[in-house]
C-alpha cells in the first residue's frame, strides 16, 4: 500500500515536472513573451535610473537634506539609502508587475483551447491540479527570470552602498515579488481558463488585479470590521509590507491562498468545462 | 476489448446520442460510419474520458470510463478531429512530452518515441518544429501521439479528414498496420474507407447504432444485394412509349421480355427504368439475382430469343454508399422510445442541429459569461 502511494506520488510529480517543462520551454520560444520581457526590462531600467539618479531620486534627496541640515545648524537624522532605494524600486516593480503579469497568464489555458491540446490533457492519465500546478510553476519562472537581470542592477548598487543594507530585507522584498506575482498569476490562469479569447483573459485578469491593487481604498471608504475584512485581501499592503522588509506570516498566508485558490478554481473549471459544454 | 452499452449523452435540450451499443473485439478495426452529427464524435469522447455520458455504460479493456477514468487513459489513444499538437514544439519534443504525460516510464520512453515515429513515417521530420508541418505530416504526428504510450485501444476521430489521396492512402495502411495487436475504433463519413481499412462497420444515424456487420455483409444483405443492369434495343420497333405527362409505358414486346426473364432461374424480380433519353425502341431494365448465381447467359440468350439487341449487360452490386443511403435515411418504423418531445428529432436527416454541437470544441461554455 506504501509502495503503491509512493509509486503514485512519483507520477503525479513526473506529470507536474513534465507540464511544467514544457509550459517553460514554451515562453521561451515565444516571441510574445520576449516582447514582454523586453518592455518589462526597458521600464525597469528607466525606473532604476529614475529612483536612484533622478533630480527626485533618492541620492538628490538624501544630499539636499543633509545639505539643510548644515545650514539650519540642526541635526537632521540620516537617510537609510539603500533601504529607502529598495522600498521605492520595488514598490515601482510591483506596480509594473500589475500590467505584465496578465499578458503572461493570458494564455495559459486559452491557448490550450485553441489548437484542442486540452483535449489530449483531459484525456491523458493526469489529474488537472496537477496540469494546473505545473502550468503555474512554469510560469512562475519564466517571471522570475525577467526579474534576474533587475536583480543584478540592484546588487550593483547595494554593494557599494554604505553602511551595507540587511540581507533579510531585500530577500524579504524580492521574495514578497514573486510571491505576489504567484497569486496574481495563478488568478489570471484561473481567467484563463474561463475562456477561449485570450484579450478577454487579460482584460479580466488585469480588472481583477487592479480591484485587488486598490481594494484597500473601498476598505478604508467602509471602515469597520468589514472595511478591515476587505482590507487584508489586498495586495497593495501585503505587499508593502514585505518590501518594508517586517516579513509577516499574514501576508504570506494571504499570498499562498491566492495561489492555491487560482489552482483550485483553474481545475475546478476545466472540469466544468468538460462537463457542462453545451 | 470495448463495450458500449446503451450510451446516451444530452447537451442541455439536444439529445446528441440516445442509444449507443456496440462491442469490438480485440485487434479489430472497427469503422464509426455515419452522417455529419450523428453522434461519432460524442461517442468517441465519452469512449475516451473527455465527456461524461448522461446515462450508460463503456468500458475499455474491462474498465469503466467514468468510473476508472485514469486507468482507462493509460490505455487508450486518442486522436480527436482537430490533432492536438504544440505548434512550438519539434516532432521528437512532442512526442516524448506525450509519452510522459501517458505514463511511459523514463527508460522504455525512448523507445517508444522512436517506435512511434518510425511506424508513421516521420523519421525524417524528427527534430523538425511542428509549426512547419504540411497538413499531412500534423495528422501522422497526430497518430503517433495516439499511440506512443503502446495503448491497446486506439480511438482515431476521422483520421484522414483534409488529406491528399496519396496522404490518405498512406495513413489507411498505417491504421491497417496497427491491426492485431491494438483495437481501433475509426470514425469516418468516408465511404470508401471503410470498406477498404475496417473489419467491422457500425452505422451510427441519429444518435443510434442503426447496423453492425462487416462491410461484405452489409452490402450483400441490404439493397437487393447483386443485379444485372441490361439496355435492350428493339430495332425498329419501340418498346415504350413516351407521352408528354405520364409514365412510360411498356410494349407488348417488352412486356413478355420481363415475363420471359422473370421466369429463368436465380432471377429474383425484373424491373423495368424506362428508356434512355428519347429513344423508345430502347428500354432499361434492372434484374435482381438470388446470391451466388450468375444467370448472364440465360439471359442473355433470353433476349435474343426474343429478336431483340443487348446494347449493354453490366453486372451491378449495391455499394456501401447505397447500403448507408438507405440506412441513415429511412424512416424509424418502430418507435423505441415514446416520448414526444424526442421523437420530433429523429428525422436527423433533415435536423443536422446536434453537429453545431459536437464541432465547436473551442466555443466558451455558457458558464464563462
Amino acid at each position: 500500500m506504501a509502495v503503491n502511494l509512493g509509486h503514485r506520488l512519483r507520477v503525479i510529480l513526473a506529470n507536474i515536472v513534465a507540464i511544467y517543462q514544457r509550459e517553460l520551454q514554451s515562453y521561451f520560444v515565444s516571441p510574445l513573451a520576449y516582447g514582454v520581457a523586453s518592455i518589462f526590462w526597458l521600464i525597469a531600467g528607466i525606473f532604476f535610473v529614475a529612483v536612484l539618479l533622478g533630480p527626485a531620486g533618492i541620492i538628490a534627496q538624501s544630499a539636499m537634506r543633509d545639505m539643510q541640515g548644515q545650514q539650519m545648524g540642526i541635526p537632521v537624522p540620516p537617510i537609510d539609502v539603500p533601504y529607502e532605494f529598495l522600498k521605492i524600486y520595488l514598490g515601482s516593480l510591483g506596480s509594473l508587475s500589475l500590467f505584465i503579469l496578465p499578458i503572461l497568464s493570458m494564455s495559459l489555458y486559452t491557448e490550450e483551447r485553441k489548437r484542442g491540446t486540452i483535449e489530449l490533457l483531459a484525456t491523458s492519465p493526469i489529474t488537472n491540479w496537477a496540469v494546473a500546478l505545473g502550468k503555474l510553476l512554469g510560469v512562475l519562472t519564466f517571471f522570475a527570470s525577467i526579474l534576474a537581470p533587475i536583480l543584478l542592477l540592484e546588487l550593483i548598487v547595494l554593494a557599494a552602498s554604505n553602511p551595507p543594507i540587511s540581507p533579510w530585507v531585500a530577500v524579504s522584498g524580492h521574495l514578497g515579488l514573486l510571491l505576489m506575482g504567484g497569486g496574481v498569476l495563478s488568478l489570471g490562469m484561473f481567467l484563463s481558463s474561463l475562456t477561449a479569447s485570450t484579450v478577454l483573459a487579460a482584460m479580466m485578469t488585469f480588472a481583477l488585479n487592479l480591484s485587488l491593487w486598490i481594494i484597500d481604498l473601498l476598505a478604508n471608504a467602509i471602515g469597520g470590521d468589514l472595511g478591515q475584512a476587505i482590507g487584508h485581501l489586498s495586495l497593495l499592503k501585503h505587499y508593502e509590507a514585505a518590501v518594508r522588509g517586517v516579513p509577516e506570516t499574514g501576508s504570506v498566508i494571504l499570498f499562498l491562498s491566492y495561489i492555491l485558490l487560482g489552482i483550485f478554481l483553474t481545475a475546478q473549471s476545466v472540469e466544468t468545462f468538460r462537463f457542462q459544454r453545451s | 476489448m470495448i463495450e458500449v452499452e446503451q450510451l446516451r449523452k444530452v447537451y442541455g435540450s439536444t439529445v446528441a446520442i440516445r442509444e449507443v451499443t456496440f462491442s469490438v473485439e480485440p485487434g479489430e478495426i472497427l469503422g464509426f460510419l455515419g452522417p455529419n452529427g450523428a453522434g461519432k464524435t460524442t461517442t468517441m469522447r465519452i469512449l475516451t474520458g473527455y465527456l461524461p455520458a448522461t446515462s450508460g455504460t463503456a468500458r475499455v479493456a474491462g474498465f469503466d470510463v467514468h468510473d476508472d477514468s485514469m486507468a482507462v487513459r493509460e490505455r487508450i489513444g486518442y486522436l480527436p478531429e482537430t490533432p492536438p499538437l504544440y505548434p512550438d514544439m519539434t516532432v521528437e519534443g512532442f512526442l516524448n512530452f506525450v509519452a510522459r504525460i501517458k505514463g511511459v516510464s523514463a527508460g522504455d520512453r525512448a523507445e517508444r518515441v522512436r517506435w512511434s515515429i518510425e511506424r508513421c513515417g516521420l523519421s525524417d521530420r524528427r527534430k523538425t518544429i511542428i509549426n512547419k508541418l504540411s497538413k499531412g505530416y500534423r495528422q501522422r504526428v497526430g497518430i503517433a501521439q495516439a499511440i506512443v504510450h503502446d495503448p491497446p485501444a486506439i480511438v482515431l476521430d476521422e483520421p484522414t479528414v483534409g488529406l491528399d489521396p496519396r496522404q490518405i492512402a498512406e495513413v489507411r495502411n498505417l491504421i491497417k498496420s496497427l491491426a492485431g495487436d491494438h483495437t481501433v475504433i475509426l470514425s469516418t463519413h468516408i465511404l470508401p474507407e471503410v470498406s477498404m481499412t475496417c473489419s467491422r462497420v457500425a452505422i451510427v444515424n441519429g444518435g443510434r447504432v442503426v447496423a453492425t456487420d462487416t462491410p461484405d455483409n452489409l452490402m450483400a444483405g441490404r439493397v437487393g444485394g447483386a443485379a444485372y443492369d441490361l439496355e435492350i434495343d428493339g430495332a425498329e420497333s419501340a418498346l415504350v412509349t413516351l407521352t408528354e405527362g405520364e409514365p412510360p409505358q411498356l410494349l407488348d414486346r417488352a412486356l413478355q421480355l420481363v415475363e420471359r426473364l422473370q421466369t429463368l432461374a436465380g432471377v429474383r424480380s425484373v424491373t423495368p427504368q424506362g428508356s434512355p433519353g428519347d429513344r423508345p425502341d430502347r428500354l432499361r431494365l434492372k434484374v435482381a439475382i438470388e446470391r451466388d448465381t450468375e444467370p448472364a447467359q440465360e439471359i442473355a440468350r433470353a433476349i435474343i430469343a426474343a429478336d431483340l439487341g443487348l446494347c449493354e449487360l453490366r453486372r451491378s452490386q449495391a455499394t456501401l454508399e447505397d447500403v448507408f443511403l438507405d440506412l441513415t435515411t429511412e424512416e424509424p418504423t418502430t418507435p423505441t422510445e415514446t416520448t414526444g418531445a424526442i421523437d420530433s428529432l429523429d428525422s436527423v436527416a433533415a435536423d443536422p442541429e446536434p453537429i453545431e454541437v459536437e464541432t465547436s470544441p473551442e466555443s466558451p461554455p455558457e458558464t464563462a459569461e
